[in-house]
């Protein structure tokens, strides 16, 4: 390290935080809308935005492998593109199940060994990339679950805390991410499913927006559980889920009668997530790691992905980084 | 950006049309993408009408009260303040009655200097240091330049100049590839006619390399004279005459020249890219310039998009610290 860099680092305070985007993404090109996958162009000129506006790397989806290997020969030669655009690597995979009751739904035990295989499977596939986090929605949607007892949710509890186990012989966390939609999201349920967890194998991921729209209040969510949350993402919504929003099928993101448009970038005018009390909390509890960035399906209502990713970045230089850092 | 040359980024590109960039959001929007990217100043660019709340002083300050409080806009999204203004007094505005002006037109030159005034004024007011202008209009428009219209033209830019420099603000003119002056030479004769102490060049390297012109090579030439630079790329040249279609820009610039190119401009880093850049910014640097160099899209694409792209090329590829 030269005399330079030795003086640099001695003004710049070590950064406890790191940024990491989650790689929902669109953009127009001469095909019409296309998301970043669509060619080695778009990915190019996808991960050049990210890096340019200051985050340190991304999480991506985990059903892109397939993608991975057909268009770049891998996970770990998808990393080596994404170091080669600045990017230091892929932080969290956030694994994305189809929940059908018949083979894949944790309240359910004749379903485990699918679910537990699939995850040695996984597991095994990501396993040439280091990673944080593998997220997951810990229950099916809501209606197919409820009614939500406290059986339900011991069984599910006892199926993620086995596939916690596997998933950190791979060094690698087991997170669970609470839509508004499934079937774990109000206060009281998601209270008694982590009481059945185990904190070694189960940890929580705060997705800000989810929550307060389930009526869960995200800051002293975590607050009450700082311990074993491991990861965020930081969006925000200005709707909170009414009557029977949370029960529509496939996906009540996309489908719930009341709200056309469920997420909005960090800093949005009336968002309801309170992000300075959040990082307040984040520092309370000496956090130190990654938060995520996330606001999918910004491109709805003429939403811009490329400005609302520039814009939440802004606000957490401007607003966040100066609570904590 | 933390860097030996001072980055901006122009406004230009957001502002497409009269009812599109007003609300003052969308500005903050704006302003914080760029913000966020590492942009701590913005060029602004002259207009006309209410609408165009960017676009003229008095309309600024109806917006914000007074300059001062049109910087304390930007600084409430983290911009710190305005490196220049682009202005084209052969414009019409509605302000000045649709007035159509030439500047190689000595009858129009009074009225030019005085339009110029509030411009100068009001940059002047925000620290901003350069107005920047379109020294004489689309050659398509226009007889060819005969022997006295460049020193004509020189004449009216000295009057600027000097009404500017009066009020610390320099003033720059800005080579656009349809303009009448075009070839190299007639650049040169337009830089002989002005006054060195009062008029400088905004050298655009896409304007300057669709017009046929060498960017890196004429800055080399030129350099004392370059006082303000946009940045931007083209994969296009005029392949000869097209700058004088008739309408060139909507043409030749829009209609795609008969050629089918469907934009002009691109950014920084583009696939075959006719400017090269790192050269160019090589000799600024070389030469120590002193200005501000604006990063344009200029109708290109997606701003925001546009604007990343170009920020992350100046990180990367030019290592030009964000923050």
């Amino acid at each position: 390290m030269t005399a330079d860099q030795l003086a640099q680092r001695s003004e710049t305070p070590e950064r406890r935080i790191k940024w990491s985007y989650m790689d929902h993404w669109r953009s127009n090109g001469p095909a019409g809308p296309v998301d970043q996958w669509h060619s080695h162009r778009t990915m190019s000129s996808f991960l050049k935005q990210i890096k340019a506006v200051g985050f340190d790397a991304i999480d991506t989806f985990d059903f892109r492998l397939w993608q991975m290997y057909g268009d770049y020969g891998g996970p770990a030669k998808y990393q080596e593109m994404v170091q080669d655009h600045g990017l230091e690597r892929i932080v969290n995979i956030f694994h994305a199940a189809d929940y059908d009751l018949r083979n894949y739904a944790p309240h359910v035990p004749e379903t485990h060994e699918n679910i537990l295989e699939d995850f040695r499977v996984t597991m095994g596939h990501w396993s040439s990339v280091e990673l944080d986090n593998i997220i997951v929605m810990p229950a099916t949607l809501y209606y197919d679950m409820e009614p939500v007892t406290e059986d339900k949710l011991k069984i599910s509890a006892e199926l993620w805390n086995k596939v916690g186990e596997i998933t950190a012989g791979y060094g690698v966390k087991l997170t669970c991410h609470h839509e508004f939609f499934c079937g774990i999201q109000s206060e009281p349920d998601i209270e008694v499913f982590y009481s059945y967890t185990d904190p070694r194998y189960v940890s929580l991921f705060i997705d800000t927006a989810q929550h307060c729209i389930a009526s869960v209040d995200p800051v002293a969510l975590y607050r009450r559980h700082a311990h074993r949350v491991s990861g965020f993402h930081f969006k925000d919504t200005r709707n909170v889920a009414a009557g029977d929003d949370h029960r529509h099928r496939p996906d009540s993101e996309i489908m719930a009668p009341t709200t056309g448009k469920w997420f909005y970038e960090m800093g949005t005018p009336h968002g309801l997530v309170d992000f300075e009390a959040m990082m307040t909390a984040v520092r309370d509890n000496d956090y130190r790691g990654w938060i995520s960035v996330e606001h999918d399906k910004a491109n709805k209502d003429g939403g811009d992905y490329a400005e609302s990713t520039a814009i939440a970045r802004w606000y957490a230089v401007n607003v966040l980084e100066k609570i904590y850092r | 950006m933390r860097d030996t040359l001072r980055w901006a980024y122009a406004l230009n590109q957001w502002n497409i049309r009269m009812d599109v960039f007003v609300r003052h959001e969308d500005q903050r929007r704006a302003l914080k993408t760029l913000s966020a990217l590492g942009f701590g100043h913005i060029e602004l660019a002259a207009g006309t009408g209410r609408w165009d709340n960017l676009g003229r002083p008095e309309v600024i300050e109806i917006n914000h009260g007074s300059p001062e409080g049109f910087l304390a806009f930007l600084r409430s999204c983290s911009v710190n303040g305005v490196s220049s203004m682009f202005w084209d007094p052969g414009q019409p505005v509605e302000e000045e009655g649709w007035a159509f002006r030439s500047t190689r037109n000595r009858d129009d030159h009074a009225a030019i200097v005085e339009s110029a005034k509030p411009f100068v004024d009001f940059l002047a007011a925000i620290g901003a240091e350069q107005l920047v202008a379109r020294p004489v209009g689309s050659a398509w428009m226009q007889p060819p330049l005969g022997r006295d219209d460049i020193a004509a033209i020189g004449e009216v830019w000295n009057s600027v100049g000097k009404v500017a420099a009066a009020a610390g603000v320099g003033l720059a003119l800005h080579y656009d590839c349809l303009s009448a002056v075009h070839t190299a030479d007639e650049l040169r004769r337009l830089l002989d006619a002005t006054d060195p102490e009062l008029v400088g060049l905004a050298l655009d390297t896409a304007e300057l390399t669709i017009g046929g012109i060498d960017p890196v090579a004429f800055y080399e030439e030129r350099h004392e004279r370059v006082t303000h630079v946009h940045l931007k790329d083209t994969r296009y040249a005029d392949t000869g005459e097209e700058y004088r279609m008739p309408g060139a820009e909507t043409t030749m610039l829009r209609g795609g020249a008969g050629r089918r190119i469907e934009r002009w401009f691109f950014e920084l880093g583009t696939e075959g890219g006719l400017v090269d850049v790192k050269a160019f910014v090589a000799a600024l640097r070389r030469h120590g310039y002193p200005g501000w160099v604006v990063v344009e899209s200029d109708h290109g694409g997606n701003p925001a998009e546009l604007a990343m792209l170009n920020s992350w090329y100046l990180q990367q590829e030019l290592s030009v610290a964000r923050t």
